[in-house]
């Protein structure tokens, strides 16, 4: 396949990409001990770019014959030339980058396919099993398994030769409580970039069917906290939560383009200095992030990219495209969901750089506030950075100690306001939204966190 | 139709490799798709695409236990059959795994436009720039962010070992327009709507930009709110992120049957106030999810969920059905990539006889919330974001825009103290909402 696609890009007059992506998708859901779901998927194709007179256009195929590859070349390229008849800007030339060539395996000892069904399967059933049974008041369970495994090839006629292996596990649990007809549900998912063993390094699954359980009872009692600005610690979870969606979106190059926030805060201060935020193909720190990726779906080398570095804005996340219209380098952002989704600008693993203070001395610090940990239930923002995101576990903190949870949670605010607000960073580290995937136009996986942060943020309860 | 014909064949092949395999009874679902769109981004036409995919869907049985694999490399067929049976094997037995026998229904008319065939992607890129000059015609600090204008050419075949084999198909033109308003240092709210079409006469994005823009400029120059409790009236984009998903959640018998749905024990009894009616209809005429049959073959009809307040029927597909002894509602969803869900159609809640205007008339403090950026839990019905677009209600009137204002309150007492329903409906995505106003909803201004 690569040989047939580089001989086509060799060929080509002007500037082609092409992306050869199979796919097999595994997926296990068993709630209150029935089989929600066994299932396994399995598809392929070949998605195509062309530069044309400045203008991209693209086409897909799952005909992977020569002829049906050049067809499908064809109808990209006419489609550029389409676009190019009423496009305003034109795009000068994309960006030199650092191309990929060679094989870019996933990095694990233990292969998801060396585990047979059977075994997920019988794991999936006793975790549901646990959840269940764990307390009086659980009235519904649910526990699911879910792999993605892919295999690209991207050739682009300017040299890019990239055989890609990606192989992402997940694991997701539920608990529904009820009382006196109030229901109340808890969860807890991970998910990370290499095999069997790699995907309940940090949490065993017993653990996470435990913690569910002990969320959802919790909150049947639990008040809701009154709304109001309030001294907050977030945990490593809502701290990659809000340098993703709510940091994250606004400096991806195409939404600024589009008028975002930081469209005129480059090199100004935009955070507290004490947060430096980074979005990088590799795993640093830990490994294992969902985002992982050494090469884009453009073909250009990942690097590590400082967004902020001590509060002050220092990049954009690019593509070619981008990366030439501001004169800078490409990121290796330019990332597509599947064989028909064209590469648009994504993040990959997106964090905060831990700092120096140990997790009990910002709690420590806290006289009247909340410990908020994890995403919760929904969760929004814009490219003005306002946001609103559910809490999984919000718990009052008095007089430096936590305390009672409350229920129904929200944190809200303008992210940028609530990074300068942070008067100390946890010295931890932890990779927390491995379960997460990004929504923009098509699906990506990405991966966040960042250690302990504390600051100040809108709280939406219920008055 | 061709492709139809040739479609039928592939799945009526794939029915006897399965049991080839050991099936004993098989569902095949297949889908093939032609779809064409071009992008806004930057106010400026991005880019324009093509593809063009078929996907085949097996569910197989061996005795009740259930197993499902899909593909779009049609190669590899007998794979994937072979695949769907060995996950049926590993899988626990489930009695209400039945699939459902053919019934006889009367298609829908309309769904398919032979002049989408020649819709060219030229075509599409035209449309898009109608969009941007819309834009560029009504205020020049107006943005379109994003915006796409799309073609799906669809035929969906299901054929199954109970002897349902049905083919039908369907064109859909979809666009919607993403706007924000710039001023110096002022941003406004992202604005959006969106609207749909079968037949190529019947497409008109103009409307659909002109709102977004007219809501993005609205809110441009928002100040504060004021914090208090009473009423606020939700626009129909706002209705359906605070109330669709909990109408699907509560209302699909699945949720009764895992325990989870509040509603599902409710049947027959009052759960809102008793203006509120929801009816569900997948044989809506120009409807976004219109089809004449739903993902198990069973033909759609129109269904009355919520009468005057009480509930009166639940959703179903074919599992549900047997499980709990009772008619099946034709409420099978998902594509070739999924084993059939349940979800909703075309959901409608019955407009009230007042005004959008005559809602706000008799407010003294109070809220409109145009778009709504949070989260509502079908579970607890707790809800809880940002009210985008909005604006304070004084005396009757609007009064000015405001930002950073966050409404939160719980669904099901909301319900029970709804106060209007207004005579005007909007199109949001595949639901059909008027205005509704709630009574007692918390309003925080940050």
């Amino acid at each position: 396949m690569q040989e047939l696609l580089e001989r086509i890009a060799a060929r080509s007059s002007g500037w082609i990409e092409l992306r050869f992506q199979g796919r097999s998708t595994k997926q296990i859901a068993v709630r209150n001990g029935e089989l929600e779901e066994s299932s396994s998927k399995r598809i392929q194709g070949i998605g195509i770019r062309a530069l044309v007179d400045g203008v991209f256009g693209f086409a897909s195929t799952t005909d992977i014959s020569e002829q049906g590859v050049l067809r499908t070349v064809e109808a990209a390229q006419g489609a550029a030339r389409t676009s190019a008849s009423a496009k305003k800007q034109r795009i000068k030339g994309l960006a030199e980058a650092s191309l990929g060539v060679g094989t870019f395996p996933v990095a694990t000892n233990d292969p998801l396919d060396a585990h047979p069904l059977e075994e997920k399967l019988a794991l999936v059933m006793k975790i549901d099993e646990r959840t269940r049974q764990r307390a009086s008041s659980i009235v519904s369970s649910s526990a699911s398994y879910a792999e993605i495994q892919d295999e690209k090839i991207i050739v682009t006629s300017d040299g890019a030769r990239v055989h890609l292996f990606v192989s992402i596990p997940e694991f997701r649990v539920m608990a529904v409580a009820q009382k006196n007809g109030d229901q109340c549900f808890g969860n807890k998912s991970i998910g990370v970039s290499g095999g069997w063993s790699d995907l309940f390094n940090l949490q065993a699954p017993e653990e996470m069917a435990d913690y569910a359980v002990q969320m959802a009872v919790e909150q049947l009692t639990a008040p809701h906290p009154p709304g109001g600005l309030a001294t907050v610690v977030l945990d490593p979870g809502l701290v990659g939560v809000l340098s993703h969606e709510a940091i994250g979106h606004t400096v991806e190059a195409d939404i600024v383009l589009g008028g975002a926030i930081t469209a005129d805060k480059m090199n100004r201060e935009v955070a507290s200095e004490l947060i430096t935020m980074v979005d990088s193909g590799a795993s640093e720190h830990l490994p294992h992030a969902t985002g992982t990726l050494a090469v884009d779906d453009e073909g250009v080398v990942t690097r590590k990219t400082v967004l902020i570095e001590s509060g002050v804005l220092r990049s954009y996340l690019h593509n070619r495209e981008t990366a030439a219209h501001f004169g800078v380098e490409p990121t290796g952002n330019a990332r597509a969901f599947e064989y028909s989704d064209a590469p648009i600008i994504r993040m990959r693993n997106t964090y905060i750089e831990p700092g120096d203070t140990s997790v009990e001395d910002l709690i420590a610090g806290v006289d009247d506030g909340y410990y908020m940990c994890g995403l919760g239930f929904g969760g929004q923002a814009d490219s003005n950075a306002e946001f609103m995101f559910g809490v999984r576990e919000a718990r009052r903190i008095q007089d430096g100690k936590v305390g009672e949870l409350v229920r129904g949670a929200t944190i809200s605010g303008n992210a940028f306001d609530v990074l300068h607000s942070v008067d100390a960073v946890g010295s931890d580290f932890r990779w927390d939204l491995g379960a997460g995937t990004c929504g923009k136009s098509q699906a990506a996986k990405v991966d966040a966190g960042g250690p302990h942060l504390r600051c100040k943020a809108t709280i939406g309860g219920r008055q | 139709m061709n492709n139809e014909t040739q479609l039928r064949e592939r799945c009526r092949e794939a029915l006897e490799l399965s049991k080839r395999c050991g099936a004993d009874e098989v569902e095949i679902f297949a889908q093939t798709s032609r779809a064409i769109s071009a992008d806004i981004e930057k106010h400026d036409l991005q880019t324009s695409s093509s593809q063009q995919e078929t996907m085949i869907g097996i569910r197989a049985m061996v005795n009740h236990q259930v197993g499902f694999a899909c593909t779009n490399v049609l190669d590899e067929l007998v794979a994937t059959c072979a695949d769907a049976v060995k996950l049926a094997n590993a899988s626990p037995k489930d009695e209400n795994n039945v699939l459902p026998a053919p019934v006889a229904f009367e298609p829908v008319a309309d769904l398919y436009d032979p002049k989408a065939e020649s819709f060219s992607v030229s075509d599409a890129v035209q449309q898009t720039i109608r969009m941007i000059e819309t834009a560029d015609s009504i205020d020049s600090r107006l943005i379109l962010g994003g915006g796409t204008f799309a073609v799906n050419l669809q035929t969906r075949c299901i054929v199954n070992s109970r002897g349902i084999d049905l083919a039908e198909s369907s064109s859909l033109f979809t666009y919607y327009a993403l706007a924000t308003a710039k001023d110096g240092e002022k941003v406004s709210n992202m604005a959006f709507h969106f609207d749909a079409s079968h037949s190529v006469d019947g497409i008109d994005v103009v409307p659909v930009a002109a709102r977004a823009c007219q809501d993005a400029l609205g809110s441009l120059g928002a100040v504060r709110g004021e914090s208090f409790v009473g009423p606020i009236i939700l626009s129909p984009s706002a209705v359906q992120a605070v109330l669709v998903s909990l109408f699907a959640f509560q209302l699909n018998a699945k949720n009764t049957l895992r325990g989870s749905s509040r509603w599902g024990k409710l049947l027959g009894e009052t759960v809102a106030h008793s203006s509120l009616t929801v009816t569900d209809n997948g044989r809506m005429p120009g409807g976004v999810a219109t089809k004449s049959f739903d993902r198990e073959g069973m033909p759609h009809r129109e269904l009355t969920l919520i009468d005057s307040g009480t509930t009166t029927a639940l959703m179903h597909n074919a599992y549900t059905a047997v499980a709990m002894n009772i008619a099946n509602t034709s409420h099978g969803s998902g594509s070739a990539r999924s084993t059939p869900g349940i979800g909703p159609t075309n959901l409608s809640i019955q407009p009230g006889e007042a005004s959008k205007d005559e809602l706000i008339g008799d407010i003294k403090q109070g809220l409109l919330v145009n778009r709504f950026s949070g989260s509502s839990n079908p579970i607890s019905g707790d809800f809880s974001g940002v009210a985008k677009a909005a604006y304070l209600i004084k005396d009757g009137k609007l009064d000015r825009p405001v930002s950073g204002t966050l409404i939160a309150g719980n669904v099901f007492e909301v319900l029970q103290n709804l106060s209007g329903i207004s005579s005007e409906t909007e199109r949001v995505f595949t639901a059909i909402l008027p205005f509704l106003r709630l009574e007692g909803v918390s309003v925080t201004a940050e």
